[in-house]
C-alpha cells in the first residue's frame, strides 16, 4: 500500500523548492506589512520538512 | 488580494497530488468494508491526525479566527476545557465499546446496544447533520474565495466539491484520510507563519495585552458573570454547556470523528487515536485563534492594518485571517496560505462525506431498503453515495447563505441533535439496566427539549418564537443552556423509561457495555504508551496552558 510519507515528503520538499526559488530569485517580493523575506525562510522550513519526511520513509522501508 | 501565476501553480500541485492519492488507492478498494470502513487498517499515526484534520474545516479556521477577534483569548475554551477533555474521555473510556463490539459505525452501536429505533433516529438526524455541516463549510469556502480573490461563488465550491468526490470516489474512507493527513501538515505549515509574524508586528503577546482591554487576554478571570465577557457566558454555562454537554457530544459520539478512530488497525491504535491528537489539537489556538486577536491589536496601531468593516458598521470579523493573510504573504507563500484554506475546506467536507457514505449505506440502505445483497451491490452503492452526497451539500451550501455567523449556527445544529446524543452513550455505555425504549424516548425528549428552549428563549433578536421568557446576553450563552437542558432531560427521561421497561438479559450486551466487557489493559505496552500514561501527559500540558492563559 501507498506510504504516505513518501507522497508527503516529495509534496512539501517540492513546494520548499518552488518557494526557496521564489526566495532567491525574486527576493523583492514582498507583503506590505513585513521586510522579511517570507518565501525564503518558508521554503526553507518545507524543504526541511519534506526531506526529513522522505528518509524517515527511507529508513523504514 | 491578486494571485500571481506562482500561487496557482502551488494550487495546481496540490490539486495533482490530493488526486494522485486517490488514484494510487483505488487498486485498494476490494469490498464495501474496505470503502466504507477503510478494512480497518490504517496505522495509527495517519488516523489521529485525520480524526483532527475531519474537524479542521474551512469555517474551524475563519470561525475561529473571527472569534479570537471578536472575544479573545476565551475562545480557547473551545479546545482547551472542550474538545481536549472530551477526546480522552473517548480515546479511555468509551473505544473499548465502539472498536470491541465490532459496529461499523456510531449508529449500529445503538442498535447493537439498544434497538433498531434508536439507530433508525440516530442515522437519519446525523446524515442531515453531515449533509449541512458540508454544505456551510462549502459555502463559508465559496464567500471566501468571492470576497477575497474575486472568484466566481459557483466556480470554487463546484471545482473543490468535483476534487473531493474523484478522490473520495476512487479510494473511499482511506483516501479521504490520507489526504486528511496532507492537509493537516499543510494547514500547519501553511497558517503557522502567520500566526508567528502578526504576533511579532504586534509586539508580542505582551504588546498585544498592552493594546487589548484585558478581557481579551484572559481566558478564565472574567468569567465569574456573563456580563464581564464579550462572550456572554458564565462558568457554569461554559463548563456544563460547552465542556460537557457540546463537547463530549460532539467528540465522544459523532461519527465523523469516531469513524477514524474506528478504522485504525488494532484496538490499542483505536484508543490512543484520540489521545496523540489531543496533542496537536491543544495547539491550534496558536494556530487559528491568536492570530485573530493579533489582527485586532494590530488594527489599533497605525502599521497600516485595518480589519474591514460590515455593510452595516461594526468590524468584519470573518475577514480578519484572510486580510492578515494578504499583508503579510507574498506571492508564493500567499499561494501555499491559500491552498492551506482549500485544504482545511477539503478535509472537513471529506469528513462529512465520508461518514454520510457509511451511514446512509449501511444504517439505511442496508437495514431499511434493502437487505441481504451481495457485498459488491452495497460497495456500488457507497460508490453511488458519494455522488449524491456531494450534490445534497452544494445544495445546502446555498441555503446556508442566510446565516452569517457559522460557528453559532453549527453550535446551534449540535445543540439539538448532539446534546442528548452524549446521554444516551453514556448511559447505553455504563449502565447496563439502560433499554431500547428508555434510549429511543431520551433521544426525541432531549431534542424536544432543545427546541423549546429556543423557543422560549432570546439572544441577540434569535430564537423566542413560542414566548420570550428569558433573555441570554449573547447567541452562544443560550446555545450552551440549550444544550444543558436538553442533556439533562434526556439523561433523566431515559433512566425512568428504562426502569419501567425490560432489560435486555446480560448475555446480549457481551463486549457492548461497561462491566460486561473486557477492557483492554495493554499488558506488555511500553508504560509511557498506555492510553492512561498519554493522558496523563495531555492533563499536564492542558493545565499548564489554562493557568498561563488564566
Amino acid at each position: 500500500m501507498l506510504d504516505l510519507r513518501t507522497s508527503t515528503g516529495w509534496f512539501f520538499s517540492l513546494l520548499g523548492v518552488i518557494l526557496l526559488g521564489l526566495g532567491v530569485f525574486s527576493p523583492g517580493l514582498r507583503a506590505s506589512l513585513t521586510a522579511v523575506n517570507v518565501n525564503l525562510y518558508c521554503g526553507m522550513g518545507m524543504l526541511a520538512f519534506g526531506v526529513v519526511m522522505l528518509l524517515i520513509a527511507r529508513k523504514r522501508s | 488580494m491578486k494571485l500571481a501565476p506562482a500561487d496557482y501553480l502551488i494550487l495546481a500541485i496540490y490539486f495533482g497530488f490530493v488526486l494522485g492519492i486517490g488514484w494510487r488507492l483505488r487498486k485498494s478498494v476490494g469490498s464495501s468494508g474496505d470503502f466504507l470502513t477503510s478494512g480497518r487498517s490504517v496505522p495509527v499515526w495517519i488516523t489521529s491526525l485525520a480524526f483532527l484534520a475531519a474537524n479542521l474545516g474551512a469555517q474551524e479556521v475563519i470561525g475561529m479566527s473571527a472569534s479570537g477577534a471578536k472575544y479573545g483569548i476565551m475562545t480557547a475554551h473551545f479546545y482547551w476545557i472542550g474538545a481536549v477533555p472530551a477526546m480522552l474521555f473517548v480515546g479511555i473510556f468509551m473505544m473499548p465499546f465502539y472498536y470491541g463490539s465490532r459496529a461499523r459505525s456510531v449508529p449500529e452501536y445503538l442498535k447493537l446496544r439498544f434497538d433498531e429505533k434508536t439507530r433508525g433516529l440516530n442515522a437519519i438526524t446525523f446524515a442531515v447533520m453531515t449533509v449541512f455541516s458540508s454544505g456551510i463549510s462549502m459555502y463559508a469556502l465559496g464567500l471566501l474565495l468571492q470576497l477575497v480573490l474575486g472568484w466566481s461563488f459557483t466556480a470554487s465550491v463546484l471545482l473543490s466539491a468535483a476534487i473531493v468526490l474523484v478522490y473520495t470516489f476512487l479510494g473511499g474512507l482511506t483516501s479521504a484520510i490520507y489526504n486528511e493527513v496532507l492537509q493537516f501538515f499543510l494547514i500547519v505549515l501553511g497558517f503557522s507563519p502567520l500566526a508567528i509574524m502578526a504576533v511579532l508586528k504586534a509586539g508580542g503577546w505582551s504588546g498585544i495585552q498592552s493594546r487589548l482591554p484585558p478581557v481579551m487576554t484572559h481566558s478564565w478571570q472574567y468569567m465569574s458573570s456573563a456580563s464581564q465577557n464579550p462572550m456572554g457566558v458564565d462558568v457554569f454555562g461554559m463548563v456544563a454547556g460547552l465542556a460537557f454537554v457540546l463537547s463530549f457530544g460532539y467528540w465522544c459520539t459523532d461519527f465523523l470523528v469516531v469513524q477514524r478512530a474506528m478504522a485504525a488497525d488494532s484496538m490499542s491504535a483505536a484508543r490512543r487515536t484520540p489521545l496523540i491528537a489531543a496533542f496537536p489539537k491543544m495547539m491550534m489556538p496558536f494556530i487559528v485563534i491568536v492570530p485573530g486577536i493579533a489582527a485586532l491589536a494590530l488594527a489599533k496601531m497605525s502599521v497600516g492594518y485595518a480589519l474591514p468593516l460590515k455593510a452595516g458598521g461594526g468590524y468584519d470579523y470573518d475577514q480578519a485571517f484572510t486580510t492578515l493573510m494578504a499583508q503579510f504573504y507574498p506571492s508564493g507563500m500567499l499561494g501555499v496560505g491559500l491552498t492551506a484554506l482549500m485544504a482545511s475546506f477539503m478535509s472537513g467536507m471529506a469528513g462529512n462525506v465520508t461518514a454520510f457514505n457509511t451511514v446512509w449505506t449501511y444504517d439505511i440502505y442496508q437495514s431499511y431498503i434493502r437487505k441481504g445483497a451481495p457485498d459488491a451491490h452495497y460497495l456500488k452503492v457507497g460508490r453511488i453515495t458519494t455522488i449524491v452526497g456531494t450534490g445534497l451539500s452544494i445544495a445546502t451550501a446555498y441555503v446556508a447563505q442566510h446565516y452569517n455567523n457559522i460557528m453559532d449556527i453549527l453550535q446551534l445544529v449540535f445543540g439539538f441533535v448532539n446534546a442528548p446524543l452524549f446521554a444516551t452513550f453514556l448511559l447505553g455505555m455504563f449502565w447496563r439496566r439502560a433499554t431500547g425504549h428508555g434510549a429511543f424516548t431520551g433521544l426525541l425528549t432531549g431534542t424536544g427539549m432543545a427546541a423549546l428552549t429556543h423557543g422560549l428563549t432570546v439572544a441577540e433578536y434569535k430564537g423566542g418564537w413560542i414566548a420570550p421568557l428569558h433573555q441570554f446576553p449573547s447567541t452562544m450563552a443560550q446555545n450552551f443552556y440549550i444544550a444543558i437542558f436538553a442533556w439533562t432531560s434526556c439523561f433523566l427521561v431515559t433512566i425512568l423509561v428504562s426502569l419501567l421497561t425490560t432489560p435486555r438479559p446480560p448475555e446480549q450486551l457481551q463486549g457492548l457495555v461497561y462491566g460486561l466487557t473486557n477492557v483492554p489493559h495493554d499488558a506488555g505496552v511500553k508504560w509511557y504508551l498506555k492510553p492512561a500514561s498519554v493522558a496523563v501527559l495531555v492533563i499536564a500540558v492542558l493545565l499548564a496552558l489554562n493557568i498561563w492563559f488564566r
